[in-house]
């Protein structure tokens, strides 16, 4: 029986193992769907970055009748980037249904939208969190708008502070505004799945450039999400941009400055380097983890036991690798905790680095059961990691419990004086001589 | 299906005939100055074969800049990597060279010869058009007939748009008196391959470069023939708008192609496209009273020869007309025009300016939206606490901008906290109500904010309430500090406001925990857990216990004791073997209870007391036997 379950823990490895380097090997098959094909030109540098780095790129028109995600049950392709905000309805046997079972397939999607948002993304956003604001509307900020704007204060410099403190999605932290001119979103407060990539700021709105205000406004100072991103449960990622001119050549190459008097100029945005660390993140080049060995046994031995024993002293061991530049590296971090779980968990500790990889020393709990080894790392920016060992925790056998105990004497006394006498009775009584009845 | 595709092909037409309706159409993409200098330093990039050299001075030359004083340098490397024998060699150097004047390419017999042979049926288009280029670019005689001949054949063999524009180009190279009539349909022919994008881009599936280099060769040979080009104006401007929509290219070829067809839009003889612009945003106000516009050609060289009419201006709001026929006076290459003398209110204006001064302008009548800014200013803003019992006999504090409220204002759920206020034009003191009148409170502890919108009353007075028992669950009904912020903000305004007005205290009844499932908790360490082991139980004193196994002993000890007084022995006992082994294996029985107690489990006991045990056995059997035959003897 335990033969037959460590032959399917091996088998289920090898299966992981294979998928994992499935995905490392890809060719990353990207689809990019366009409003029209101009908009390869218009956005060529981002383009050109991601064929650069090996990304394989189909361009087509959102509506071009031949589209297809899903073929005989496998996926096409491997990452979506849809840049068609105003499509209304996608082509071929593409929609809102087939785009969300390419996530829950583990898919990859960054989208691009604008002020002239059409129904799928916005019913695509929701799907995953994200309430895009309605058509015709714009992130509007009268205080943080750049010096080039045509007159509606929608060519809005977002502030780095606002971006996400997560180095992995959002690059090293600079000091260049961001360039956006586009729809705004708001988070469902209900799904904590999604980040807020970037934010507007306090004086920042989104409503109609050319309409009072009637109603209030669908997101209002930094809850006005300019980027938000998303990782599902299944790893697989999502970024949503309510802004296409974002990505575009145009605002990489631009110069910004906030029409304030007095604020700085930047010769450049910060919009290519932000782009490009987001696409480096949605399409799993970066913050991805995957688990290595895992080994545990008793301290001083090497070899796991049938069974452990409970209050055993054990070491538990994992290699944790990171993908950077498509290899494997160790992951360096000071945050992975191990947990021995029987339903709840019984003890949580750090892990420490050690060489090239993480371990721990700790006393087993005075509770037998069957326990997991669970190392379950998520944290912001990066895949989830999870990882599960199951042992047999044992109570004491009957000769490992204290033999003699202090309160326990007389009985053991009682039991050896009993056998003493019970030797020397049976000698006396076997070997005496009883003195002649005759005196 | 043909009636369908052509229902489509109406439904399509009539389409474009509302947009067209709706709005004349522009272009929305050109070379901006530093479109132009980027792509300029593009193409001034070192090279080291002749071709890139071709590109690079010949696109140069186009973008009108000057490649002299580096005239000798670039003519050795032309003159040394020239291959005499090559009709691609030989056409790169005599386009550079003749671009760059003055440097000469020695000619033989032999290299005539190669030049004119490759002009034959036998010949791929390119190749024609490179021998026909290296033939003219040198000064050499062609004979311009068989020349169109041998295009006119091969074009039907090389059905494709690049071979067609290559022919094309090859055509506007030769004599103006051959019969071009043929070539000359392959612009219309080619012009209906261009696919509509959206009826903003016309561009072929080929790409940028076939679609730059098909515009660059249909307007030389328009040129040449002096017959204006089968393109309709919109199309004019749909192309435009797809050359220079890509700011970035990808290799020289692809720049040059770009630098070619702007210089083919900003100087043929036909169709000129203009390019209207402000100059900085489209923003007139008290303190900037001229509109000031920019007139460009494609490259965004100020048209001079043009002169600029507002044909009419009109509120956005209103659809009132503010201003017809004002012609816009020409100051140092800017067009300009006093819009604040019409005295316009604050708010967009739809300008439809006009372009005139030149017949092959296109694109010269444009709408373009300017906007009239003014200043705001925060007139009677009264703060107050009202308890929501009795209205009257509040006392009201009086704030002006921008000094912040010297006390706190405190309201708990009994009270209401009250601000009015009034935004004024500065310049002319109408009242404004601005697109974003926000109040904010921003809780200086916890980082929350939350934003009201302030709306005003029919006076335009603004007014804003907060009912602090209401609105309880907005602030999460957490009380504390919040600092109050007037934003205003309009489009419109040049000074956009926000003001720390005060600091309001808020106080909720019922004080509920903050939300318990903070969502991103979930991407931190969890607490740590230590195992609180069970503590080994407390034990009574051994005191009793020793004394308890005294008394235990004591019997065995009484045993001995009376034994000894009663004078038992052990006179009967026989060293025989027998009796020996016996009480041997009778006291290894009783060791082994023993070591099972401490060591062994019941398995490895049951085997070694069957051991011992059958010896025991079989021992005592005969010592007993031995025993009984001596009692009968005695």
């Amino acid at each position: 029986m335990a033969a037959f379950g460590l032959l399917g823990n091996n088998v289920i490895l090898l299966v992981s193992l294979a998928s994992m380097l499935q995905c490392v090997s890809a060719d990353g098959k990207t689809l990019v769907l366009l409003d029209n094909l101009n908009i390869r030109d218009t956005h060529s540098i981002f383009f050109r970055s991601l064929a650069d780095r090996g990304f394989d790129l189909t361009f087509k028109t959102a509506d071009d009748p031949s589209l297809s995600l899903i073929k005989y049950g496998q996926f096409l392709y491997d990452h979506l980037i849809i840049f068609s905000p105003s499509v209304e309805d996608f082509g071929g046997n593409i929609n809102v249904e087939t785009i969300t079972s390419f996530i829950d397939g583990g898919g990859n999607v960054l989208v691009a939208a604008s002020s002239d948002i059409g129904d799928p993304l916005r019913e695509l956003g929701s799907e995953c969190g994200i309430e895009f604001d309605e058509e015709k509307t714009a992130v509007i900020d009268h205080h943080n708008y750049d010096v080039s704007d045509p007159g509606e204060h929608t060519l809005i410099v977002a502030d780095p502070e606002n971006l996400l403190k997560a180095p992995t999605i959002v690059g090293k932290p600079t000091n260049k505004p961001i360039l956006f001119k586009g729809v705004g979103m708001v988070a469902d407060p209900d799904n904590p799945l999604v980040l807020d990539i970037l934010t507007g700021s306090s004086t920042s709105y989104s409503f109609f450039p050319d309409r009072p205000i009637s109603q209030y406004p669908h997101a209002v100072g930094k809850n006005t999400l300019l980027i938000a991103g998303l990782q599902a449960r299944n790893n697989a990622r999502v970024v949503f941009s309510g802004s296409l001119h974002f990505f575009s050549d145009a605002f990489f190459n631009s110069a910004v400055q906030k029409a304030t008097p007095g604020s700085q100029r930047h010769e450049q945005t910060g919009n290519m380097e932000l782009a490009e660390a987001l696409s480096r993140w949605v399409f799993k080049e970066a913050g991805v983890l995957r688990v290595g060995a895992v080994t545990h046994h008793p301290v001083g031995e090497t070899t796991p036991p049938a069974a452990y024993t409970v209050t055993d002293l054990v070491e538990y061991s994992i290699v944790i690798e990171m993908l950077s530049e498509g290899r494997w590296v160790p992951f360096d971090g000071d945050d992975i905790q191990l947990e021995f779980v029987r339903i709840d968990p019984f003890v949580r500790t750090y892990l420490k680095k050690n060489g090239g990889k993480y371990s721990v020393k700790f006393k087993l709990p005075d509770v037998y059961g069957v326990f997991q080894f669970k190392v379950d790392y998520n944290r912001l920016g990066y895949t989830h990691l999870y990882s599960s060992t199951q042992v047999s925790v044992r109570p004491l056998q009957h000769t490992q419990y204290e033999r003699f105990i202090p309160s326990a004497y007389p009985y053991y006394a009682s039991v050896f004086s009993m056998m003493a006498g019970l030797f020397v009775f049976s000698v006396v009584f076997l070997h005496m001589k009883e003195k002649e009845k005759s005196d | 299906t043909f009636v369908h595709v052509l229902h489509k092909f109406y439904v399509v037409n009539a389409l474009n005939l509302a947009l067209v309706g709706a709005q004349a159409l522009t272009p929305s993409h050109h070379l901006s100055l530093s479109d132009v200098a980027r792509l300029h330093s593009f193409l001034s990039q070192s090279f080291t074969d002749l071709e890139s050299a071709y590109y690079s001075i010949v696109g140069l030359t186009k973008l009108g800049a000057n490649v002299a004083d580096q005239r000798l340098h670039l003519c050795h490397i032309i003159t040394s990597q020239l291959d005499p024998t090559s009709v691609d060699s030989l056409f790169f150097a005599a386009e550079a060279s003749k671009a760059l004047s003055g440097c000469e390419i020695p000619v033989s017999n032999e290299t005539r010869d190669i030049l004119l042979a490759a002009v034959s049926e036998d010949s791929t288009v390119a190749q024609i058009h490179r021998a026909v280029g290296a033939l003219s670019s040198l000064g050499l005689p062609l004979a311009s007939q068989e020349v169109v001949a041998a295009l006119t054949a091969r074009i039907n063999k090389e059905d494709n748009v690049m071979a067609i524009t290559l022919a094309l180009h090859t055509a506007a190279r030769l004599s103006a008196q051959a019969d071009f009539v043929g070539i000359l349909e392959e612009i219309e022919d080619l012009t209906a391959r261009l696919d509509d994008l959206g009826g903003v881009y016309l561009q072929f599936e080929e790409g940028l470069e076939a679609t730059a280099l098909f515009v660059t060769a249909a307007y030389a040979l328009s040129d040449h023939v002096d017959m204006e080009p089968p393109l309709k104006e919109d199309q004019v401007i749909q192309l435009v708008n797809s050359i220079f929509s890509k700011k970035s290219w990808d290799s020289l070829a692809e720049a040059f192609s770009v630098a070619s067809a702007a210089a083919a839009f900003s100087s043929n003889r036909f169709h000129v496209p203009v390019i209207v612009s402000a100059q900085g945003p489209a923003t007139v106000s008290h303190s900037q009273p001229t509109l000031q516009l920019l007139v460009t050609d494609v490259l965004s060289q100020p048209l001079a020869s043009a002169s600029v009419l507002v044909e009419s201006a009109y509120a956005v709001a209103s659809k009132s007309v503010i201003l017809s026929q004002a012609p816009f006076t020409l100051n140092d290459g800017v067009f300009e025009l006093n819009f604040m003398s019409s005295q316009p209110a604050s708010g967009y204006y739809q300008f439809t300016v006009a372009v005139t001064g030149d017949s092959r302008l296109i694109a010269n009548h444009v709408e373009l939206k300017v906007k009239v800014s003014t200043e705001v200013a925060i007139t009677n803003m009264d703060l107050s606490v009202v308890d929501k019992d009795q209205s009257i006999g509040t006392k009201t504090t009086r704030v002006d901008y921008p000094s912040k409220a010297k006390s706190s204002f405190t309201a708990d759920s009994h009270q209401n906290f009250a601000m009015s206020f009034q935004l004024v034009d500065v310049n002319t003191g109408v009242e404004l109500t601005p697109h974003q009148t926000f109040v904010r409170l921003h809780n200086q502890k916890t980082g929350q904010e939350v934003v009201f919108v302030a709306e005003p009353d029919s006076k335009n007075l603004y007014k804003f309430e907060l009912d602090t028992a209401e609105r309880k669950s907005e602030f999460d009904s957490i009380s504390g500090t919040y600092s109050l912020y007037l934003i205003v903000g309009d489009a419109t305004l040049e000074n956009p406001i926000l003001w720390n007005v005060a600091d309001v205290v808020l106080k909720f009844l019922d004080e509920e925990a903050p939300a318990t499932v903070q969502p991103k908790t979930l991407y931190v360490p969890k607490p740590e857990i230590q195992h609180l082991f069970r503590k080994p139980e407390k034990k009574p004193p051994t005191v009793v216990s020793n004394t308890f196994t005294a008394l235990v002993l004591s019997p065995f000890l009484l045993l001995l004791i009376l034994w000894f007084k009663l004078g038992a022995n052990i006179s009967n006992f026989s060293f025989s073997p027998s009796s020996i082994l016996f009480h041997i294996g009778h006291a290894a029985m009783l060791g082994l209870m023993y070591v099972y107690w401490t060591h062994l489990n019941m398995f490895q006991t049951l085997k070694y007391l069957a051991i011992i045990g059958s010896l025991t056995f079989l021992a005592g059997n005969r010592m007993l036997a031995q025993k009984a035959v001596k009692r009968y003897a005695s």
